[in-house]
Parts: structure tokens; sequence; C-alpha cells
């Protein structure tokens, strides 16, 4: 009995001591160093049948700012739909979409552990929806780069009922986008994977490539194993 | 009973060892300085060139914690006279403080110092005291500090590690010297000055004596709260507090923005003890800085009140003496020398440091495209009330109590915020619609709008109208009671010290007449390889000393002298 009032006691004053010093001498030493994000409430519009959102739960991530600085700690969600950066903002629960222009790169870190890093590239199309660049899920750094827009669409509508209100409900569907970087800073765009699409983006270099894809008996329909063709064309020095 | 005297044994154990902890965690990261000028005594008009030096209190080493330093020159009555901030890196930063002509004649306190050396208290702070003369004092009546005249000790040559060797101990003028410094087993950098030994006393202090003292536990006031390393820049810390009643505010939002075309915006909240701090970066230098506080209830009265970088609290109470040394004759000579080459221009060729370097990142408010309104393309109004009926469907602005109110469209919505936009005016956040409501299509150059609800880091704005206007009229808005403008004054860059070329030395017709030969700020030592540097002397007859200070890569103190003679045999054989 004794000695639980001992330790029970002992914690009381770690605790209060503790408390006293981060409060006192720390003050808000966070927010003089970090950047703020910026940008617009969003609403999320429910006339959709499946995900709009490459996670479906916020996940914790990082962000770093086209100024260069870094904002860590923060819940986030990449909206496919809108190639948008969702930012579930903890203190008044909005949801905010950040300007696009502001972000360069951000890291998810998925309840596994795994990080997903995004990168905002320009992709040459300045149609004014790509005028701010597209944000790319970064596969493979290297002499080739591979970046994987994690794009969904909408593909048809339903007209349902809901609420006993009639409504359009439009069908979603992910559709993923493959950026490949060359060295000379240029993207080429692959809608749909296979050898064959893949191939014809090098026509020079169409013999070693195909060789490596036979040798290795690649499947490039697989995206995992797209990701892995790309990672030994880079160790092989094909470029 | 038993149990009672257990418990309180037992606390204050706990609480001895919390203590202890307290005072490490204190002097963990807090920083010493020290500051190496070029000379101990000036004349109004000269420049002070210094080598700023911040070591960590425990090992002395180089601190890479601290990137800004603060360098204060202040009176014997604790006045200062002299304030700048000093870009360090690495534990290093140089600089130049031109002394101002106006300068009175007397002792001086250099005041060096870290924002983490604030946390050990005021009596860490590096001092060192220096004599200045006015240019056109014929008097020469000033006082001296009595303990220079018992203890100066800078002409004395303690014994050094460091050897430095010269060719001879007399020179000719205008004749290049080469000082060697021998070979080291570490790598150093050290800063380096040659000087006409001067006859004011003064107390000279090495970087090893001055670090040893200076890391000694003093029963100085500590600070009340803590200061935080300037890792990043210059923080600017205040306090928020109830200006009837003077009581601290806590959680209140203080906004700052300067003028700018872009709307621009950092913020901080208060603590519990009502202190904000905000990190000013390169941005900002040289610039007004705009404060206010957010929302601010009505009939409050809440202000702003900012922290001085450079006070003082400790006052420097030297006891002066008349001295009655032979140094007048010194004195005039040294003011001759300022007044030959001011008339010459000698000294005008000095080029401008590395113009610190202006990466400067606007903190921008929003990010993303924005409607954008020349007024100019219209009709000509005459104020904001009708520019907004006119030229803005989407704002309208309504009278509440005598006060004006804007009102902007929600995208989203379509119907008008309850709340106002945030306002802009010239970059900076304005917290009164006024005024913003005298300025017609002659004053605004450009309307920016963004009509969506914005969130700036936790701080949420129904839509935002930035006015820019042509003459910058937020300079002649008048500053709300809970509004501060403070000037921000740019990093000390100073000049560099200006090198003889040896075609100066061929200008016979000019005079050519220095009391400080050389001033090499960071002079690089490599391990095992030999270092050496070179000057040249002037037409100016003296005993010079050559004296180095400085720290290793492990944090052992550098410090050298020598001395040597610059006569002319000629002008001496005539004699």
């Amino acid at each position: 009995m004794k000695h639980s009032i001992y330790i029970l006691f002992l914690f009381v004053c770690i605790a209060s001591n503790a408390q006293t010093n981060v409060l006192q001498r720390i003050p808000d030493i966070d927010s003089t160093f970090s950047a703020e994000l910026t940008g617009e409430f969003f609403f999320e519009s429910k006339q959709y049948i499946g995900e709009q959102y490459f996670n479906n739960d916020w996940w914790d991530g990082d962000v770093l700012l086209s100024s260069g600085q870094r904002v860590n700690g923060k819940l986030l969600k990449y909206n496919g739909l809108f190639d948008e950066l969702i930012w579930l903002n903890n203190s008044n629960y909005g949801k905010f979409k950040l300007d696009k222009l502001s972000v360069d790169e951000f890291w998810m870190r998925k309840k596994t552990g795994d990080t997903i890093h995004f990168k905002r590239i320009n992709v040459g199309d300045t149609t004014s929806i790509h005028r701010m660049g597209i944000y790319t899920e970064v596969m493979v750094t290297g002499t080739l780069s591979l970046c994987i827009q994690r794009k969904i669409s909408a593909v048809g509508y339903e007209d349902e009922y809901k609420n006993k209100v009639l409504g359009r409900y439009y069908n979603l569907k992910s559709k993923p986008l493959y950026y490949i970087k060359l060295p000379e800073n240029q993207y080429l765009l692959i809608n749909k994977l296979s050898n064959t699409s893949f191939l014809k983006l090098f026509p020079d270099k169409k013999d070693a490539l195909s060789k490596i894809i036979r040798d290795n008996h690649f499947n490039a329909k697989n995206e995992n194993e797209f990701v892995k063709l790309i990672e030994l064309i880079n160790r092989e020095g094909v470029f | 009973m038993h149990l009672i005297k257990r418990i309180f044994l037992i606390i204050l154990i706990f609480h001895s060892v919390l203590t202890n902890c307290n005072i490490h965690a204190q002097t963990k990261g807090a920083e010493i300085a020290y500051l190496h000028t070029d000379r101990t005594a000036y004349i109004a008009g000269e420049s002070i060139y210094f080598k700023l030096y911040v070591l960590d209190v425990v090992t002395k080493q180089r601190s890479d914690i601290s990137k800004v330093g603060y360098v204060v020159i202040r009176t014997v009555n604790s006045e200062p006279s002299l304030k700048i901030r000093v870009k360090v890196d690495a534990g290093l930063g140089y600089g130049s403080i031109l002394l101002p002509d106006t300068l009175q004649s007397g002792v001086y306190q250099l005041i060096a110092y870290s924002n983490t050396t604030k946390n050990l208290g005021e009596s860490h702070f590096f001092r060192k005291q220096i004599t200045i003369v006015n240019r056109y004092d014929k008097a020469l009546d000033f006082k001296v500090v009595s303990s220079a005249i018992k203890d100066s000790s800078l002409y004395k040559i303690s014994g050094d590690a460091t050897q430095i060797s010269i060719e001879k101990p007399i020179y000719l003028p205008r004749e290049k010297v080469i000082v060697r410094l021998g070979k080291f087993d570490f790598n150093a950098n050290v800063s380096v000055s040659v000087f006409e030994m001067p006859n004011i006393p003064s107390v000279y202090k090495t970087i090893g004596e001055s670090s040893a003292d200076l890391a000694v536990n003093k029963t100085s006031k500590k600070p009340q709260t803590y200061y935080s390393p300037e890792t990043k820049g210059k923080i600017l810390r205040g306090t928020v507090v109830d200006s009837k009643t003077q009581q601290i505010v806590k959680d209140a939002v203080v906004l700052l923005s300067c003028v700018d075309s872009i709307p621009n915006l950092r913020y901080a909240v208060t603590n519990s003890k009502g202190v904000f701090q905000l990190l000013l970066s390169n941005y900002y230098n040289g610039k007004e800085l705009y404060l206010t506080i957010r929302d601010v209830p009505e009939s409050i009265n809440w202000q702003i009140k900012l922290e001085n970088e450079f006070a003082q609290s400790e006052k420097w109470l030297p006891s002066l003496v008349a001295y009655t040394g032979n140094f007048k004759d010194d004195i005039v000579k040294s003011q001759n020398i300022v007044y030959i080459n001011k008339s010459f221009q000698a000294e005008q060729n000095q080029t401008d440091k590395h113009n610190s370097e202006r990466e400067s990142i606007c903190p921008r408010f929003y990010n993303c495209p924005v409607e954008t309104i020349f007024p100019s393309n219209f009709t000509p109004l005459p104020d904001f009330l009708e520019i907004a009926v006119e030229i803005l469907p989407r704002v309208r602005i309504v009278k509440e109590n005598d006060n004006y109110k804007v009102q902007i469209v929600n995208n989203l919505t379509n119907e008008y915020s309850k709340n106002s936009p945030a306002i802009f005016l010239d970059g900076v956040l304005v917290d009164d619609v006024n005024k913003i409501i005298q300025l017609g299509t002659e004053e605004i150059r450009k309307i920016e709008i963004i009509e969506s609800e914005r969130a700036f880091g936790d701080l949420i704005f129904s839509g935002m109208i930035s006015i820019t206007t042509y003459k910058n009229e937020i300079e002649n808005t008048r500053p709300a009671s809970h509004s501060v403008r403070v000037m921000n004054d740019n990093v000390n860059s100073g000049v560099n010290f200006n090198f003889t070329k040896p075609a100066t030395l061929q200008q016979r017709n000019m005079p050519f007449l220095k009391q400080l030969l050389y001033w090499n700020p960071s002079l690089e030592i490599t391990e095992n390889t030999d270092t050496s540097f070179e000057f040249y002397t002037s037409d100016n007859l003296a005993e010079y000393m050559i004296k180095v200070e400085g720290i290793s890569s492990n944090g052992n103190p550098i410090s050298a002298t020598a001395r040597f003679q610059v006569t002319n045999p000629v002008k001496n054989t005539a004699k």
C-alpha cells in the first residue's frame, strides 16, 4: 500500500513538473518555425458511386511547399477525381483543397507504416486543367523515372432515388496514367500498360528493351512488373 | 509519522533532481559570444571591423544553432549608440560598423550575444570596452575606465601556442610583410588584425580567457521565459496585454504582414504567458512590419508590446578617471590620418560585402488563381462604396452602427458570407474596412478577389479582397490601438576591408597612411598546411601589432600576437 502511494505521488510530481516546463519554456515553438498551409474550403459532393479518393482514410502526411518549407504531420487525402490534395484541419475540422501551386511534393504514411510519395509535375499540357501541373505518385527515380497519376474518372451515370430524391450518380473508376520521365526531362505518357505500348515509345531502343522483357519474363500489363521493368532498365544502363 | 518523513525525503530528492535537470536543460544549447575587433580605439567616422564567434557554452566549440547574433555599442550612461544584427553561419559572423561622425569622445561598451545567451542571463553576454574619439574634439579631456589603466593586458604577449613569424622586426613604408602562422595539426578559423599599437589603455581578453570567464555559472538574473534559438533567422517576440489592466492575454492571434504587391501574412498565437513569437525570414529584412491582433472584442483594448532584442537591463557603471598618460599626441595623429584619408577619399573604394543573399520568399496569403479587376478600365469612381456597387457585383458594403462591413458572395452557396473577408491594402492585412472606403479609382491600381472560404494555417477567412494602390496608401493610414508598426532593420552586411593593391603603392602623389594595415575576419587554417598572409606597410611610421584570434574545429582557442616596427631610415638618420 505504502509503495503504491509513493509511486502514485512520484508520478503526479513528474507529470506536473513536466507540464509546467513545457508550457512555460517553449512558447509555440512549432508555430514559430512552421509555414502555413493555404487552401480553399472543399465541398465534398456525394453524387458519385465509388471512391473519389486514392486513400479513403485520412493519412498522416508531410507537405513540401514550393517555398522550400516543409509542413509536417497533417491529415491528408489525395482526391484522384479532381487531382487535388485535401487537408483536414484538426483545429476546425474543415476540409481544404490545398493551393496546388504552393505544393511541390507530399508524403502520406499508410497505417502499415509505408510511405507514399507524390510529386507535382508539369507535363507540358497547357490546357487549363493541367496548367498548374498534376500530382503523381513517384514510383521510380533514376535515369528513367516513373510517375503514376492516380486518376479517378467518371464513367457513365445512374439515376437513383436516395432519401426519396431522384439524383444522378456518376460511376467512378480508377484509371491510372503512367508518365515516364526521360533523362532530358521530357515526359512520355502511357494510357494503357502493355509491352507493345511501352516498346513503341522507344523505337531506337526497341531491341535492347525487348531483350530485357524477354529475358526476365516481364509482363508490362501488370503495374508491379512494369515498375520492376523500369528499375531494371535503369540498372542495366540502357539510357 | 515515519511515512510522512519518507514522502518528504522523496519529494526533496525528486525536486533537486528536477531542478538540476532544468538547469542542465537551460544550459543545453545555450551559447556565449566573443567579438574580435580590429582595434580597441577608433576615431568617429572610421569603421569597426569585427568577427563574431558564437560558441557552445559547454563544449566551447563553434555553435551551429544560432543564425543571428547581436552587437550593441553603448555609452557610459548605458545608452545604446549603435545596434546591429549579424548573420551567423556555423558559429561565425563578421561585418563592420561605421561610427557616425557625431559620436562623442569617450569610452564605450561593446556587447555581443545570441538569443540563447539570454537564457543564461545578461552577465554571460560578451562585453568589451573600446575608445571612440570625435574627429573634431580638440580638448580631448574624456575619461577612461580606471580598471583599464591597471589591467591593460593588450600589451602583454601571452604564452601562445600559436607561433607568428615575420621576416624581420623592422620594415620600410610601403613594403610587403609576409606573416607565417606555421603548420597546425587541426583545422581552424581565425581572424587577423594588424594595427598600430594604441597608447589609450584598454582591457583585452583573448577568446580563451573570455570564453572561460563567460562559461562560469554566474549569479545573474535569469530570464522569466525561455528564448528560442534563432536557428532559421530573427525571431520577433512580444506580448499581448490589456492596455487598461496590463494583464496578459493568452490565445490572441497576432498577424504580421508588410507592404508588397502580393498579399502576405504570418501569424502567431500567444501562449499562457501572453508571449508570441514570429520568425522573420530574409523577406522582412529592411521592411516596415505591420502587426495587429485579430478579432479584438469590442470595447476591449488589447495592445501589442514588442520585445526589444537589444535591450539591456543591467547597467554599465564603470568607474572613470582622467588619464594622465601621454596619449593626446597619438589621438591627434589618428584624427589627422582620418581627416587626410577622408579628404583624399582614400577609403572610398571599399566594396560592398556580398550583398547578403536576397533569397526571400514571400509568405503569400494565397497561391491560386484570383479574379483581378483594374479600375482604370472603368469610369472614374470617387470611393470604394461606388466601386463595389458599379464594378464588383459580388461584393457589397453595408453600414452597421456607423461602421462599414464588407460582404462577399460565397462561390459555393451563392449567398453573402456573414463574416468579412480578409482585406489587404498594399499587401498588408487591414483590420478595419474604413481604411479602404475613401479609396477611389484614381488611387486603386488593382483589386483582386477570392470568393471561396479560405484557410491560412488554422485561420479561416471568408474570401479575400486585396487592393493595390498606386502610392502605397497603407502608409498614410492610422494604425488602430491594437496594431503596431515597426521597422525591421537589415542584417549588418558591412563593408569589406580594403586590401592594399600594389598599384596604390606606386601612386607617390597620394597619401598612404593607415593605422589598420590588415584585417581578415576569416582565415582558414587547414591541418598540416602552412598558413600565411601578406600585406603592405603604409607611410604611417609606428609600432604595429599582429593579433590573431580564433577557434579550432575541436573547440580549442587560438590567440597569438607579434609586433613589428615601420620606420623610415633616412628620416631617422636625419633626426
